[in-house]
């Protein structure tokens, strides 16, 4: 029973026209830390067709407060890591990986299928790069990530469109500069915004460019 | 008097005071340029460009700062 295909005999409300849309699109997810580790599991149940996720780096011990990775995987890649735990989750997801460190001459070429991009970095330095490098060099949309560290004042974190490119979530201020600690429930509280931001572009602003495309032919 | 729409707020500054470029700007902030994204009336407007931008009475600029974390 349930073999291969996770969703099958489940009277699943979910597999109507909305997943059918999302099963043709692609995510680009830079960075698998506290963000994008999150975001890609919640991709993947959502039944988003390919994920391109990228990051160079391995998991260690310190990420278990936040990251959605397990003891039996530290010292491993993340992206390796991540393909593993989203087969689990949803065999039927594409999941490309690339164990790189994106800089501003390489995410072009990484997301260019990507229909929407997630800012899943952890430093200032490479946030900046990538919002900048989509905005000025790419087409897609970017959903960004900026003030998610501390505990508590779940309500202060925002989503909101920037401009018509760029969603910016959090609350634009608690850094772990500031605040000290990072945790599950906040990071996650965050994540959660950007993949819901992530979904709401592509169901209600991307399906609805493809449907007018298929009228005009 | 010029004004300048940042993030969607209107602030005014004096004949002699409007800063010149964007670089000038976000030192009157005291905002290091390496935090932010800037576009300028809906153009992404480079860091590398920063000082070379220059704004004018009426631009609407929005500023993202980023903080680390994630």
């Amino acid at each position: 029973m349930l073999e291969g295909a996770p969703f099958a005999g489940v009277p699943f409300r979910f597999m109507d026209s909305i997943s059918e849309k999302l099963s043709c699109m692609a995510v680009g997810i830079a960075g698998l830390g506290g963000l994008g580790s999150n975001v890609a599991i919640a991709l993947a149940r959502a039944g988003v067709g390919r994920l391109i996720i990228a990051d160079f780096d391995k998991v260690e011990q310190s990420n278990l407060n936040r990251q959605q990775y397990f003891t039996d995987q530290v010292g491993k890649s993340k992206v390796d890591c991540t393909i593993e735990n989203l087969r689990r989750i949803n065999p039927q997801v594409e999941v490309v990986g690339h164990r790189v460190k994106l800089d501003s001459g390489n995410i072009p070429e990484i997301f260019a299928e990507a229909d929407v991009i997630a800012e899943c970095f952890d430093t200032v330095g490479a946030k900046q790069i990538i919002v900048e490098t989509v905005l000025s060099k790419m087409t897609q949309p970017i959903v960004s990530v900026s003030g998610l560290a501390g505990y508590g004042k779940s309500n202060e974190i925002l989503t909101r469109r920037v401009s018509g490119r760029l969603v910016l979530v959090g609350d634009g201020r608690s850094g772990i500069d500031t605040c000290e600690i990072l945790t599950a429930a906040r990071v996650g509280i965050a994540a959660m915004h950007q993949a819901n931001a992530v979904l709401e572009i592509l169901i209600d602003e991307l399906t609805t460019k493809t449907q007018s495309k298929e009228e005009e032919i | 008097m010029n004004v300048l729409r940042i993030n969607g707020k209107e602030t005014s500054f004096d004949e002699n005071k409007m800063p010149g470029t964007i670089a000038d700007l976000l030192s009157i902030l005291g905002v290091d340029s390496a935090t932010v994204v800037a576009e300028l009336d809906g153009r992404i407007i480079e860091r590398a460009n920063f000082a070379a931008t220059t704004l004018h009475d009426g631009q609407n600029i929005e500023l993202v700062r980023f903080v680390p974390g994630g």
